[in-house]
């Protein structure tokens, strides 16, 4: 069992209603963390964590990074204490 | 495919309005495709190289086939001309109703040349068109002209729709931009000083006629299944709420934003967060144009509740920032205030002025005196009287926004065409180098965004046709690290994605150029895309839409291919110009001196940018030396005639 640590940034932060959270994983899957996150939060969560074409993660117009700011995907491992941080992925203006 | 172009000779007063041809269609798709092709036309019996301020420069307004149809993808028109502070090809998008409202009085294009003996504006309803007396809007700011425009035009046929120049235009100042309907800025480029020099103070429209469309169960089909993708994800939802102002957050996370003329890369302070603006100042949503199925905007209006900086501007209202509007304030010039960064999107869309080059001329200013290169006696040499630059100052700011806009005192005329003419004037006149401190890249132009950790972002600023810029060629791609776009358009591999090596970021900028200049060209909003409803894929998704609504079907690979035919002309229009391979470049800042903070520490262009360089050459089929084109590359897109030129001003490889 493992420990990871979520921030939330922009609309995932107003979905959550929350800047922070940790979740305690039996596997060390990014797809356990989405399904423990969307479990939690709901289906307006879901409908922004999980694409549903693909049952993967919604790459449109999001962002989901590890602490060395590399993008993850649902087939990633996660280590014990890392934090992910989701964010909108927008640019322009 | 039927369309009208109006031509307007300011010199003479005449007005001519011509059908444009199908086969125009065929060969530049429309929007910005057809406004280079005027553009180059032009310049074929005018000097390329004459003063952009002078009348024999072009002014184009476009919009493209699908913009108002009801598509839903939002509108874009473009302005194309050459530019009077870079001094090479120019042209802006703005969105809004002003330009379909352009397609409902007749006509999709203006082309505008010469100069009117007098200030004057033109007035379309309905295809009937007028050249009209100016003298009572002259001086005005955009708000003010707008607001007389609609008073004096009424609501019949339809509301009246504008395009307007401030003082800043009037005055010639570079870097102006020109407005549409007060509320929205083509900013880049200057085209509200082209408008000034004209004499030219605003295009006023009406109208209340249909739009063609070829296949128009085909068309809501297609609108129907756009609408249904956008409506499935919830980020658009998110993005509805805060517009592009949700990139503050990522942009903090990874160290994207430009503190301080690019100190730093992060904003300081806790206020400047998407959710502060959101709770405390947006009071409604709003749609920019009717054909938009995002519906992004919103209004705030101010009570002084807010903050107690924000008791200063109760009762302002305005539209909410947008990102780059953040970035130039809390970013370029530390304001840590949301109302203070609001106020600074107000007046510079009221003064009609390009917020990323004054940000960057008037914090290149306050990085001199912060770093006592400049004394308090220059500085009052400057403004003529003693003036403070502090950062985060909004009052300081005000005078130096006064001051280039009025053309005031030195400082303004120094850097009327923005940070890099006015460092290396002011350089000169100090007899010291400061070029150092001067944030700019292709042309002079300026962004406020941090570029050293990414590549694709870098190489953009260097060869963006119209001068440094993220929107020609924007690298999401390689930003958002999106493994599964770069396996989709390079054969499965993942490097464009990859911010760590250079390999793939040459091809990514020449292939997202390719495919926004046919999104610009087709007439829609960038963000719609952006937010991936069809896969990332305007040749593919966009394209079976342009076919609906235009008649001209196209496979993907000869869509790419027209968006390739677009980029090479504003590239040979520059080349005309005189640009070379040494025109690719950026400041001294971002090509040597190392990111001290953000997620990203210890990043030079320099570390990788000959080596993009050069493979966006080879992506492009262009000579690597020269940087020029070569005779194949444009005969295999149909170019001849432009080869011909090209070869004729011995600007071919």
């Amino acid at each position: 069992m493992i420990t990871v640590h979520t921030q939330f940034h922009s609309h995932f932060r107003e979905v959550a209603a929350t800047a922070r959270d940790s979740f305690e994983l039996d596997e060390p899957l990014v797809s356990e963390l989405a399904q423990r996150i969307t479990d939690k939060y709901g289906a307006k969560m879901k409908a922004l964590l999980i694409d549903p074409d693909t049952n993967e993660l919604n790459e449109r117009g999001t962002m989901f990074v590890d602490t060395k700011g590399r993008r993850i995907s649902i087939e990633d491992t996660l280590n014990d204490g890392e934090t992910i941080t989701f964010l909108v992925g927008i640019a322009g203006g | 495919m039927e369309s009208r172009l109006l031509r307007v000779n300011l010199t003479t007063g005449e007005l001519k309005s011509e059908a444009i041809p199908h086969q125009l269609f065929e060969r530049w798709i429309g929007g910005s495709g057809i406004n280079n092709w005027l553009m180059w036309e032009h310049f074929l019996t005018h000097d390329i190289n004459c003063d952009p301020r002078g009348p024999d420069n072009i002014f184009v307004f476009g919009v493209g086939p699908l913009a108002g149809t009801g598509a839903g993808s939002g509108i874009k028109g473009r302005i194309t001309f050459k530019s009077p502070c870079y001094g090479i090809f120019g042209d802006s998008a703005g969105g809004g109703k002003f330009p379909y409202m352009v397609r409902f009085s007749g006509y999709e294009y203006i082309a505008i040349t010469g100069r009117a003996p007098k200030p004057v504006y033109l007035h379309i309803c309905n295809e009937e068109a007028m050249l009209l007396d100016a003298s009572h809007l002259w001086g005005k700011d955009t708000a003010e002209t707008h607001a007389l425009l609609q008073k004096e035009h009424g609501t019949w046929p339809s509301k009246t729709h504008t395009l307007t120049i401030s003082q800043a235009g009037e005055n010639q100042v570079g870097i102006a931009g020109v407005v549409s309907d007060a509320l929205r800025i083509h900013a880049r480029c200057g085209g509200g000083a082209v408008m000034g020099s004209k004499n030219l103070k605003a295009i006023a429209v009406q109208g209340n006629g249909g739009l063609p469309v070829a296949r128009p169960k085909d068309m809501l089909s297609w609108s129907d299944d756009f609408r249904k993708k956008l409506d499935s994800n919830e980020a658009v939802y998110g993005f509805k709420r805060r517009g592009t102002l949700g990139a503050v957050e990522m942009y903090q996370h990874i160290g994207s934003h430009f503190w301080r003329n690019n100190q730093g890369n992060m904003f300081r302070g806790d206020e400047i967060r998407s959710d502060n603006w959101v709770k405390k100042y947006q009071k409604y949503s709003e749609v920019c144009s009717s054909d938009c199925f995002i519906a992004c905007d919103s209004k705030y209006k101010i009570d002084g509740t807010e903050s107690e900086t924000a008791k200063k501007y109760i009762g302002e209202t305005f539209r909410r920032p947008e990102y780059l509007t953040t970035g130039s304030a809390a970013g370029a010039l530390d304001l840590r205030d949301w109302s203070e960064v609001a106020h600074w999107g107000k007046i510079t869309n009221d003064y009609g002025i390009d917020n990323q080059d004054l940000s960057c001329s008037i914090s290149f200013l306050m990085e001199l005196k912060q770093r006592d290169l400049i004394s308090d006696r220059d500085v009052a040499e400057l403004f003529g009287h003693e003036q403070e630059l502090r950062w985060g100052n909004m009052e300081d700011v005000e005078a130096c926004v006064e001051s280039v806009v009025f053309q005031k005192n030195t400082f303004g005329q120094l850097f009327r065409d923005g940070p890099y003419f006015g460092a290396l004037k002011y350089s000169e006149i100090k007899g010291q180098n400061f070029m150092k401190y001067a944030m700019y890249g292709k042309g002079g132009a300026s962004f406020t965004e941090e570029m050293r950790p990414f590549p694709t972002w870098m190489n953009n600023m260097a060869v963006a046709s119209r001068g440094a810029d993220h929107l020609k060629g924007i690298g999401l791609i390689e930003k958002f690290q999106r493994k599964d776009l770069s396996k989709k358009y390079f054969n499965g591999r993942t490097e464009a994605a990859d911010l760590s090596t250079p390999l793939l970021k040459g091809a990514c900028t020449a292939l997202v150029e390719n495919q926004v200049a046919l999104l610009n060209s087709y007439g829609v909003c960038l963000f719609h895309w952006m937010l991936d409803p069809g896969g990332y894929t305007p040749q593919d998704y966009y394209g079976k839409a342009f076919a609906a609504i235009t008649g001209i079907d196209r496979t993907p690979e000869e869509l790419m291919r027209d968006g390739e035919r677009i980029c090479n002309l504003e590239k040979a229009i520059n080349s005309r110009i005189g640009l070379r391979r040494e025109h690719d470049t950026v400041c001294e800042r971002w090509m040597w001196e190392p990111t001290e903070e953000g997620m990203y520490p210890g990043k030079v262009a320099a570390d990788m940018f000959n080596t993009v360089l050069d493979e966006y050459y080879e992506w492009r089929g262009w000579e690597k030396d020269s940087g020029l084109q070569t005779r194949a590359k444009l005969t295999e897109l149909g170019l001849d005639d432009v080869a011909e030129v090209l070869a004729q001003d011995r600007a071919l490889a």
